[in-house]
């Protein structure tokens, strides 16, 4: 009998329309089992520790040896005290050559990356917009460049860039840089023009415009966040590229960071110059860090696209 | 009248257009696709093949000529300890490695999915990815030192807490060392790669689990694991060609910087350049050919291996 008379009047009140669902409930409003207590806990953990991580490798570049081993987690301190905090990366960057290899690498990868997404990009849109048959045969044939480990290739590369005179030359790092990105270049750029609808070409070939400038003045544009993913991926991936620079570059004047780093490495534990080699694993990783900071979302979109499909 | 006369005219004018802008369309295709294609070939395929000729010769490096000797190089790797060492903790690495992965990226993404901050865990885990190998390496590399009274970081914490420090570099542990540390490492990718696909699943399914009183176990047995299904297996093979190439990880992590490390921590990438442009002892460009052609017998095989074992209908949702 009560239930009539309560429901009524709530019928009566409630608005017309009703949104089709609720967005979704706030989160850790589901009421916790223990286990997933113990997951977020979990997972909260394992974040704080790499956050951790972060703060050591950063507070360890200003500190003495010492201070590494004996206070891992205390701020640093002795540099302070003597007047020279950055003496750690002063060392890396001058006596360790870490300065001269910043250049190398920036310009280097600065480079390599802009070519490789000017090569790229065209060969991208050839494959997916020009119609020509076989074009799917011929985007897994260079997809499966993605596959193939840089080991496979190193030695005959090494032979054959030897016979030109390239190796232990920045020019022939480039070309090598360039080279090995183009399959996962060309196969990141498919997916942005094969994203853009055939409207805009159509539109493009009335009002008489040559596929050549639709390709410039419409396409290229268009997938502009793609072609900016792109290069910042390529810039990532070639300034840690270790392996293919110990191959090809062995004198001081072409090393590039990643290069310096691993020469450095042995010398440095050998001198016990922790502090030295700590600030240069942090100039190496600095930069990506920064990079990070500013563009997560594209870079961690860019990275995970090809898998999402 | 006028219409019906001029409309098949436009339409030919039309059609004709077309088709010439088509021809003209496909005649960019060569010039746009040549350029890349070139570069591609010339470092990247016409070396692959390079090696697999060169795998079949006995080949001291530069100055020496390469001599026919059939699979003579495959026997001797068989035979060969360091061998034996590269080839089990390479396909160690991508099982082990790979199963602890996704077992901890299928945990964050039972927790994560409606996580209050679970963008921020996203974003602090995914950063180890976009770090030089070679800089976790030397990062792990200190922290992991064992010396008494000058502890890297891991042993004073064990050493703080009672617990007596551990040799974590020596030779019998070390695999398992770097194991760990891929795991850490690479987990951020795959759980970012997970969490995508996850967020695609419409909420009432879950919402459809929660009246029903699912455990999240179940939830994620019966509504994650079969929605996500096709990404797990795309990312498996990331995983797979990602992990066969280790190299500077393990060569910094377990060796002395400079040199190869002792051959029980060996990996195929390091057989390969140990064999080639190490700097101890006389080079095999022969032999490490082998050894690289088994790294792309191995990646091949276990691609096509999951994809084999992943494959079924696809769900649609």
């Amino acid at each position: 009998m009560s239930s009539t008379v309560e429901s009524k009047p709530a019928v009566a009140v409630r608005p017309v329309r009703t949104p089709p669902r609720k967005p979704k409930p706030a989160p850790g409003s589901r009421g916790f089992s223990p286990l997933r207590l113990l997951g977020m806990i979990f997972v909260w953990l394992f974040t704080a520790v790499n956050v951790l991580v972060l703060y050591w490798l950063v507070s360890a570049s200003f500190k003495t040896p010492i201070e590494i081993f004996s206070k891992p987690f205390a701020l640093p301190l002795q540099w302070f005290e003597r007047g020279d905090p950055f003496r750690n990366f002063a060392y890396a960057w001058n006596n360790a050559g870490f300065g001269h290899a910043f250049v190398v690498t920036v310009v280097l990868v600065a480079v390599s990356s802009v070519v490789i997404v000017l090569v790229s990009a065209p060969a991208a849109y050839a494959l997916s917009r020009l119609g020509v048959r076989g074009s799917n045969g011929l985007t897994n044939f260079v997809a499966i460049g993605m596959g193939i480990p840089f080991q496979t290739v190193v030695i005959p590369l090494f032979i054959g860039m030897g016979k030109l005179g390239l190796t232990n030359n920045l020019f022939g790092m480039f070309l090598i840089y360039v080279a090995l990105s183009i399959p996962f270049t060309v196969f990141l750029l498919t997916g942005f023009f094969k994203s853009l609808p055939d409207e805009l070409e159509e539109a493009a070939a009335i009002d008489g415009a040559s596929p050549f400038r639709t390709f410039f003045a419409i396409m290229l544009p268009l997938t502009r966040g793609g072609l900016i993913t792109a290069l910042i991926l390529n810039a990532i991936g070639l300034w840690n590229e270790t392996l293919l620079a110990i191959v090809f570059l062995n004198e001081n004047a072409n090393f590039t960071l990643a290069r310096a780093l691993f020469s450095f490495y042995g010398a440095a534990s050998y001198q016990s110059e922790y502090g030295g080699l700590i600030a240069g694993v942090a100039i190496v990783v600095l930069p990506m860090l920064v990079l990070y900071v500013l563009l997560a979302r594209r870079i961690i979109t860019g990275l995970t696209l090809g898998a999402g499909k | 009248m006028t219409s019906t006369v001029t409309a098949p005219e436009a339409d030919e004018q039309h059609s004709s257009a077309s088709g010439a802008h088509l021809v003209r369309k496909k005649r960019l295709f060569f010039p746009f696709f040549l350029p890349a294609v070139t570069l591609y070939v010339l470092f990247l395929v016409v070396p692959t093949i390079a090696t697999v000729v060169l795998g079949f010769t006995s080949w001291a490096g530069a100055g020496d000529t390469p001599r026919f000797i059939g699979i003579g190089n495959y026997a001797e790797l068989m035979g060969s300890d360091s061998f034996r060492y590269a080839f089990l903790n390479t396909l160690l690495y991508i099982v082990v490695g790979g199963v602890g992965t996704f077992l901890l990226a299928f945990l964050f993404t039972m927790v994560l999915r409606d996580m209050r901050g679970g963008k921020i865990v996203r974003a602090v885990l995914f950063f180890p990815n976009i770090v030089a190998p070679v800089a976790l390496g030397m990062f792990f590399g200190i922290i992991l030192i064992f010396r008494p009274n000058r502890q890297g970081l891991v042993n004073h914490l064990l050493e703080s807490v009672g617990v007596d420090a551990v040799k974590f570099l020596a030779p019998e542990n070390v695999t398992w060392v770097v194991t760990a540390c891929l795991i850490w490492a690479s987990s951020g990718f795959y759980i970012t790669i997970l969490m995508a696909a996850v967020d695609r699943i419409p909420p009432y399914l879950y919402e459809d689990a929660d009246i029903a009183g699912a455990t999240p176990w179940q939830k994620f047995r019966n509504v994650t694991l079969p929605l996500t299904w096709d990404v797990i297996g795309v990312a498996g093979v990331l995983w797979t060609i990602s992990a066969i190439k280790i190299f500077e990880l393990v060569f910094v992590l377990a060796g002395p910087g400079t040199y190869s490390p002792q051959i029980r921590a060996w990996t195929l990438g390091i057989y390969v350049f140990d064999r080639s442009f190490g700097t101890a002892g006389s080079p095999q460009y022969g032999m490490a050919c082998a050894a690289a052609v088994v790294m792309i017998l191995l990646v091949s095989v276990l691609v096509v291996l999951l994809r084999r074992l992943m494959r079924r209908d696809t769900i649609q949702f």
